[in-house]
């Protein structure tokens, strides 16, 4: 490719062993945050040391984007209410911080994000953390129970081009590390062995080994239209009748699902409110409830949205909003799976 | 600066238009703009947000909001006096084009305090009358009572074709204008569909009988157009309440051609 950027031609393998040394020595000036082991499962959070993590986990219930790039809860406004009433903005909290072991499924997640808190309107606390952030991203090893990435081109292996720091790929004893930013480029200082074709190879073998291991796919050609028409398919109903609780566990999982509520909190002196973000789920029967209606009373409405969005509208962003990460699949106590509910509706599709 | 800071506004004036319903005329420091059919978020430290359309944008910089209190935010509102400050961001959305009725006959159609967001409209017609053709309002409300800028009405009937319904009247007697649902008014007017364009702005179930009416008097999709309302946090496209399939009425909308939005799930169009 001409123009191709110095860093971008960055492949190398590195013993894993320096590999996490040199993630330590960024401890002086970056919080490290990476997938730990507790209990049977994996959770990302800050660690004090390399040795902490747990590179080889298969998945996590929460997602690395909206935990340290898009909070569950932002306080974004003090208003002082003596008197003449005076705002306080409150500057993003946005320390350094390198996220290591970032799944395809959830990078692709974060570059959703990007779309919605980047574009016309800029969410000034997202802006602020991904600005500081260091993404170094995995690609994965192990395909888990309900991962469905490579119907939908999200992972095994990451494909973007841009928009996160470093992508790493398992090679035994070794990674194969590419550079993927200037800043990567500015802070990686380890040599080791330059990837030639060989290993390019074995990379691409490896990634077509992963593809073959999915056990749940979909099947996303034509999914807009075969949806728009089969708003009123029994499946909605019989799923949101038997199965569904509203409990929303599926938006609090997914790691696209943006939407946010605003409230305001008087302080018990009457003196000071703050208004704050916190996640909010269009499966919550107020979502869409205006004077006089609800445009979402039904459950099968508030499922269907949910499925939908993930699915279809890919007009919306131009891209569809599900990583196949299956948090959703996962985590929902009556198994709810999306995957199933689109094949019921594709039966009735002539092939 | 964060895009969710809300600005103050002073209320230079308060009108009562109908039960409940009160028009604040404000004023900010900065000269505010805004297009026909725009929506600020309207609000109160403590008790939130609402997104409330523009019912006038004066020369002078300041503005208007025509509110109904019928809800947490719109509630507290109807309190306020002359001389105090409320909160508001904007102005969001897509508006009304106005650019395209120009040269065109054109229906206003509105029911209930949906002729608020349509009287920038109105306002823009009057000023400019010569680069419209034919223009008609037809507005319906449940009554008298619920009747929104009745002493406008005449200065409008000047200048366009003012029909007026109500579904019921307070007054038999003294109502000397239609009885019944807005559509039967649409049978008055003389459509020409080839140079009509028609806003329509009420409850959806009758945005959506209006439009088919008007369909059947030989209008195209694409001439209708509609303001559409849906709960927002934001108004900026983030908070994800109002979206309607793929799209977000805050930022797409509110004001939609009736082909964009007919017969989408969850809504009655």
């Amino acid at each position: 490719m001409t123009g191709e950027r110095t860093f971008q031609k960055f492949k190398r393998l590195i013993p894993k062993k320096a590999f996490l040394l040199w993630l330590d020595s960024l401890k002086k000036d970056y919080k490290l945050i990476g997938p730990v082991k507790t209990g049977n499962h994996a959770v990302f959070k800050e660690v004090d040391s390399s040795e902490e993590l747990f590179m080889e986990y298969g998945t996590t219930m929460l997602s690395p984007g909206k935990l340290f790039l898009y909070k569950p809860n932002e306080e974004l406004f003090r208003f002082a209410m003596n008197g003449k009433i005076t705002i306080d903005e409150i500057a993003p909290i946005a320390e350094k911080q390198v996220i290591v072991g970032v799944h395809p499924c959830d990078v692709n997640a974060i570059l959703y994000l990007d779309r919605i808190f980047l574009r016309t309107f800029k969410d000034t606390h997202y802006e602020a953390r991904r600005k500081n952030t260091v993404i170094i991203s995995l690609n994965c090893a192990r395909v888990s129970e309900n991962c469905f990435c490579s119907s939908v081109g999200a992972g095994p292996f990451l494909h973007a081009a841009s928009g996160y720091d470093m992508l790493l790929t398992d090679f035994e004893n070794e990674y194969l590390v590419e550079i993927k930013s200037r800043e990567a480029e500015e802070l990686f200082g380890l040599e080791g062995r330059v990837a030639g074709r060989d290993e390019m190879r074995v990379k691409a073998e490896k990634e077509k080994s992963m593809q073959g291991k999915f056990t749940k796919t979909i099947n996303v050609s034509g999914l807009d239209n075969i949806f728009a028409e089969n708003m009123e398919h029994p499946v909605w109903q019989q799923t949101a009748e038997e199965k569904c609780l509203s409990c929303a566990n599926c938006v609090m999982v997914c790691p696209t699902c943006f939407c946010y509520d605003l409230r305001d909190e008087m302080s018990m002196d009457l003196k000071t409110v703050t208004r704050y973000r916190c996640f909010d789920a269009c499966q919550d029967i107020r979502f869409a409830e205006v004077h006089g209606g609800n445009f979402r009373q039904r459950r099968a409405a508030r499922l269907r949205q949910f499925v939908t969005h993930k699915l279809d509208q890919t007009n919306q962003y131009g891209v569809s909003a599900t990583v196949g990460c299956g948090r959703c699949i996962t985590w929902c106590p009556t198994g709810i799976d999306l995957t199933e509910i689109t094949k019921e509706i594709q039966r009735y599709e002539p092939a | 600066m964060n895009p969710l800071r809300p600005l103050t506004a002073r209320i230079e004036d308060i009108k009562t238009e109908a039960e409940g319903v009160k028009t604040y005329t404000l004023s900010t420091k900065f000269p505010f703009r805004a297009e026909p059919g725009q929506f600020n978020m309207v609000g109160y430290p403590g008790v939130g947000e609402a997104p409330i359309s523009l019912s006038a944008i004066m020369q002078d910089g300041s503005f208007k909001h025509t509110i109904k209190s019928v809800g947490r935010v719109t509630d507290f509102l109807k309190d306020f006096k002359k001389g105090d400050e409320l909160f508001f961001r904007g102005p969001y959305g897509r508006g009304w084009p106005v650019k395209k009725a120009e040269k065109k006959d054109i229906l206003i159609i509105a029911g209930g305090v949906g002729l608020a967001p349509l009287r920038p409209v109105i306002q823009t017609v009057l000023a400019q009358r010569e680069s419209f053709g034919d223009v008609s309002l037809i507005y319906g409300a449940r009554d008298e009572k619920n009747m929104l800028f009745m002493n406008e009405f005449n200065e409008w009937a000047e200048k366009t074709a003012v029909y007026l319904t109500v579904d019921e009247a307070v007054q038999p007697d003294r109502w000397k204008h239609h009885i019944g649902l807005v559509t039967d008014l649409i049978d008055r007017v003389k459509i020409k569909p080839e140079r009509a364009i028609a806003f329509v702005c009420g409850p959806e179930i009758m945005m959506r009988f209006i439009c088919r009416g008007l369909i059947i008097h030989g209008m195209s999709q694409s001439s209708l157009y509609v303001s559409l309302e849906r709960r927002m946090k934001c108004g900026i496209a983030q908070c994800g309440h109002c979206q309607h399939s793929g799209l977000f009425v805050c930022k797409d909308g509110p004001v939609f051609s009736y082909k964009e939005v007919r017969g989408l799930p969850d809504g009655v169009l």
